[in-house]
C-alpha cells in the first residue's frame, strides 16, 4: 500500500475508532444520551460526553476510583488526539521525503502552524495587556465568588499537562493558569458591596491587588509560551525519531510502542527544560508573583472581612499563634514538673535506703520547690526560671 | 516511504479498539471497588502515645520474644507513613516483623490552621524527643533505634546530633543531606542556586500559612511530567482486568495523593535553611537555638539510598559520610527508584533482612 493510500486508509479508520470508542463508553453508562450526535461533531466532543456521564456513573465510588477513571478517559482522549496528530504531520512531511526534498522545512511549517494554535490564546491576553480599561475588567471579573479553590486548581494540574502535553491548547491555557481559576470564583462580590466599594483604602487596596495581578499575568504568559514552545519542541523531535527509523526501513510495532515512545520523548524534551536555569528563573517568577497576588488578595479578604463583623485571617493566625506559645509553655511546664517528680522520687528513695538525698532543685531566694507539685506553685516557677541571671 | 508503523489502518484501529475495550471492562471492576478494599496500613498497631496531630502505634510483635532494642520508624512529613505498611505483600513494616523486630511508627497527622506556628524545633526536639522518650520507657530507659525515610531521615539527623544518647543505632533510607546536588528538580526548584528568584520561601508561607499538600505534590509530579501524567495511566490499562493488581495500583495512587499541608514556619526553615541554604553539612542549622553538628552522631549508621531516585539524587544521601561522626558507618543501595524502596518485591525482599542483620550485629 502506497503511503497516501495508508494515510487516507489510517485518518478514516482513526476517525471511525474514535466513533466507536466514545460509543462504547457512552453505552457503558446509562443515561447519556445517544451518541449519535458527535459521530460528526469533532474529535473530543464524544470525550466530553462520555466524561460527563461517567461523573455520574462513579458517583459512589471512593474519590480515587473517580480520579483513576477520569484520568484514564483524558488519556484515551490524549491518546487518540496525538495519534491524529502524528499522521497529519506524516501526511506533510511524508512527499518532501519521497520527492528526496527537505522536509524539515515542511515539518517547521506543520509545527508553525501549530504552535500558532496552541499560543492564540496568550496572544490574546497579551493584546489586552495593552488596554488598561479592559484590563480592570478582566481584573474585576476574576473576584467572584469567595469560594476557595486554590488547592482545587493545583490537584487539577497534572492533568492539564497530560492534556497540554498532547498539544491542547486550551488545556495549556488551564494548566498554565492553575491559579487562575481561583481568581475566577474569588471576591467578585467584594467590588459590587456598596459600603466597601466607595471605601477609599478598600480601591487602595483594590489597586495595588491590580498591579500585582498584572505581574502574575505576564509571567504566567511567559511560563505559558515556554511550555507551549516545549511541546512543540518534543512533537518535532517524535517526527524526527519516526523518519530516521523509516529511513533504516525499521517500523514501531504497535500503537503501544508508539505511545511508549511518545511517552518517553515528551518527559525527556520537558525534563531537559525543567533543569535551565532560563525555566528555574521563569518558574520561580510565576510562583512569586502568584504568591506576591495571593498576600494582596488576602489584605483584600480581610478588608472585607473587617467591615462585615468578621474574624480575618490576619486575626485567626495570632489568635493561634498565642494558642500555640501558650500549647508550648504547658508542655514545657509538663516536662519541669515530670522532671522534679523524679528528682522528688529519687530523693525519698535514697532516703529509704538509707543513702543521700539528692540535692533539690531551688528557686531563685535559695529555697527548694518541693511545693512544684500543686498547679499554682508550678507558674512561680517557671517565672522564677525565665528572670534573667542580672535580675536575680 | 511508509509510515513507520506496520500500518495497515484496520489492524491499527482493532488494536485501539482493542484496548479501549481493556479499558472498558476495567472500568466495570474500577466501578466495582469501595474506599476499604484499598485502605494502606494493614498490620495490627495499638495507639501507644498522641501528642496534637501526632499519633505514635506500637505494631503487634509476630515473635514471642521480640529483638529487644526497638525501632522507632520516622516518616517524612510531605507524605502520609503508611507507605511502609501499604499492603500485606509490600509492607517493610510487616517484614521486619517477621524478622523479630519490634516496631513503633510515629503518624504526623494532618498539620490544621492552629499548626501554622510549630517550628522544626517543635517536631525535633518536641514531637520527635517525646517520642523516643515514650518507646524507651516502654523498654527500659536505654537508647533506641531510629529508622528514619526521607525528610523524616534529615529530621532524625538532626534529632541524633541534638540527642546523641538516647539512640543506640539510626538508619537513614533515601534522606537528602546535601541539598545543592545539581541532578535533583526539588533542589533546583527550591531554590538551590536561583535562591529566592527560584522560590520566595518568606512570600509563600506568608501568603499561605500552612503550605497546601496540593501544591507540593505538584512538584513531586512535574519531575516526571508526562510519565505520571499520561504514560502511568497508558500503562494501568494491562492491569485493569486483574482484580488484585488494580487495587494495588489505587493503593498507590491513594498515597500519591494524600498529601498533608505542611506546617508554614517548619517549612520555612526547612527550605532556607537546607534547601536553599544547605546548611546542614555547613553545621549552620539550628535547631531550639542549638547548632546542629553531624559530627556529633558517633553510634552505628546505616544509610541507604536508591540508585534510581528522582527525588532524592543518590550523591545527596551519599554526601552523609564526609560529614558524620561516626566510626562504623554503613552504606547500602538498591536498583530502585524513589518509591521502589517501599514496593519493589526485591527491595521487599533484601532490605528487611538487612536492616534486621545490621541492628543484630549492633545488639
Amino acid at each position: 500500500m502506497h503511503w497516501t493510500e495508508q494515510t487516507e486508509t489510517m485518518a478514516k479508520a482513526l476517525v471511525e475508532t474514535q466513533k466507536q470508542v466514545w460509543k462504547q463508553w457512552c453505552e457503558l453508562m446509562p443515561g447519556v444520551p445517544s451518541p449519535t450526535p458527535f459521530y460528526s461533531g469533532p474529535p473530543g466532543q464524544g470525550g466530553e460526553e462520555a466524561a460527563e456521564g461517567f461523573k455520574a456513573w462513579t458517583a459512589e465510588s471512593a474519590q480515587v476510583v473517580k480520579d483513576v477513571a477520569d484520568r484514564l478517559l483524558t488519556t484515551q482522549q490524549e491518546l487518540l488526539r496525538f495519534l491524529e496528530l502524528s499522521l497529519r504531520a506524516w501526511k506533510t512531511i511524508a512527499p518532501k521525503i519521497e520527492a528526496g526534498e527537505d522536509w524539515h522545512a515542511a515539518l517547521f511549517n506543520f509545527t508553525d502552524t501549530l504552535r500558532r494554535q496552541l499560543l492564540q490564546f496568550p496572544q490574546e491576553i497579551q493584546k489586552a495587556f495593552q488596554d488598561s480599561n479592559e484590563l480592570w475588567r478582566l481584573y474585576c471579573e476574576q473576584w467572584k465568588g469567595l469560594v476557595q479553590p486554590w488547592t482545587e486548581s493545583m490537584r487539577r494540574a497534572p492533568w492539564h499537562f497530560g492534556q497540554a502535553s498532547a498539544g491542547d491548547g486550551s488545556a495549556l491555557i488551564e494548566f498554565t493558569n492553575i491559579y487562575w481559576d481561583a481568581y475566577e470564583r474569588t471576591f467578585g462580590r467584594l467590588l459590587e458591596s456598596p459600603s466597601l466599594g466607595h471605601s477609599r483604602e478598600m480601591n487602595e487596596d483594590l489597586l495595588k491587588g491590580f498591579d500585582a495581578w498584572l505581574d502574575y499575568r505576564r509571567a504566567s504568559f511567559e511560563y505559558q509560551v515556554t511550555l507551549g514552545q516545549t511541546w512543540i519542541h518534543a512533537f518535532e523531535e517524535i517526527m524526527r525519531r519516526l523518519v530516521a527509523q523509516a529511513e533504516k526501513g525499521e517500523t514501531v510495532p504497535g500503537v503501544r510502542q508508539l505511545l511508549s515512545l511518545w511517552v518517553e520523548v515528551v518527559d525527556h524534551t520537558f525534563t531537559e527544560v525543567f533543569r535551565s536555569e532560563e525555566y528555574i528563573l521563569l518558574q520561580g517568577q510565576v510562583v512569586n508573583a502568584a504568591t506576591a497576588y495571593r498576600i494582596r488578595e488576602r489584605e483584600i479578604a480581610d478588608a472585607f472581612l473587617k467591615a462585615s463583623h468578621l474574624p480575618s485571617r490576619r486575626e485567626l493566625d495570632e489568635g493561634y499563634r498565642r494558642i500555640y506559645e501558650l500549647r508550648k509553655e504547658v508542655k514545657e511546664l509538663r516536662k519541669a514538673v515530670q522532671a522534679i517528680k523524679g528528682e522528688v522520687s529519687a530523693r525519698a528513695t535514697g532516703e529509704a535506703v538509707g543513702g543521700k538525698p539528692a540535692d533539690l532543685p531551688k528557686d531563685t531566694a535559695g529555697k527548694p520547690i518541693l511545693h512544684i507539685l500543686s498547679p499554682s506553685a508550678c507558674w512561680t516557677t517557671t517565672v522564677a526560671t525565665t528572670v534573667p541571671p542580672d535580675e536575680q | 516511504m511508509r509510515f513507520p508503523l506496520p500500518l495497515n489502518p484496520h489492524e491499527t484501529a482493532r488494536e485501539l479498539i482493542d484496548l479501549n475495550q481493556k479499558v472498558l471492562k476495567g472500568m466495570e471492576n474500577l466501578g466495582r471497588i469501595r474506599e476499604q478494599d484499598i485502605q494502606g496500613g494493614v498490620s495490627p498497631k495499638e495507639e501507644v502515645y498522641r501528642e496534637d496531630n501526632l499519633v505514635l502505634y506500637r505494631f503487634t510483635p509476630m515473635v514471642d520474644r521480640p529483638f529487644p532494642i526497638p525501632i522507632l520508624i520516622v516518616y517524612a512529613l510531605v507524605n502520609r507513613p503508611y507507605m511502609v505498611d501499604l499492603q500485606e505483600d509490600r509492607s517493610l513494616v510487616r517484614n521486619l516483623l517477621k524478622l523479630g523486630m519490634d516496631v513503633y511508627l510515629i503518624d504526623w497527622g494532618y498539620p490544621s490552621r492552629a499548626d501554622r506556628w510549630l517550628t522544626l524545633d517543635d517536631y525535633i526536639n518536641g514531637y520527635v524527643d517525646n517520642c523516643v522518650d515514650v518507646v524507651r520507657e516502654r523498654h527500659g530507659g536505654g537508647p533506641i533505634n531510629i529508622l528514619s525515610i526521607c525528610q523524616g531521615g534529615t529530621l532524625s539527623l538532626c534529632y541524633t546530633a541534638l540527642h546523641p544518647t538516647k539512640v543506640k543505632n539510626l538508619i537513614t533510607m533515601v534522606t537528602p543531606v546535601d541539598f545543592h546536588v545539581k541532578e535533583g528538580f526539588a533542589n533546583l526548584w527550591a531554590g538551590c542556586d536561583a535562591g529566592t528568584q527560584g522560590m520566595n520561601i518568606d512570600d509563600l508561607v506568608d501568603a499561605f500559612g500552612n503550605i497546601p499538600g496540593e501544591f507540593m505534590n505538584l512538584g513531586f509530579l512535574m519531575m516526571k511530567p508526562f510519565q505520571l501524567g499520561v504514560g502511568k495511566y497508558i500503562d494501568m490499562i494491562d492491569i485493569l482486568d486483574n482484580d488484585e493488581k488494580l487495587r494495588n495500583f489505587l493503593r498507590m495512587e491513594e498515597w500519591i495523593f494524600d498529601s498533608p499541608d505542611q506546617a508554614g514556619e517548619a517549612y520555612r526553615q526547612f527550605m532556607k535553611d537546607f534547601y536553599q541554604g544547605n546548611k546542614l553539612i555547613k553545621g549552620e542549622v539550628k535547631i531550639g537555638g542549638k547548632p546542629v553538628d553531624l559530627g556529633k552522631i558517633r553510634g552505628p549508621a546505616l544509610n541507604v539510598y536508591a540508585e534510581e531516585d528522582h527525588l532524592v539524587p543518590p550523591p545527596s544521601s551519599i554526601a552523609l559520610q564526609r560529614y558524620i561522626g561516626s566510626t562504623d558507618y554503613t552504606l547500602r543501595s538498591f536498583p530502585v527508584g524513589h518509591i521502589g524502596m517501599y514496593v519493589s518485591g526485591k527491595v521487599q525482599r533484601d532490605l528487611p533482612p538487612t536492616i534486621a542483620q545490621w541492628l543484630k550485629e549492633r545488639g
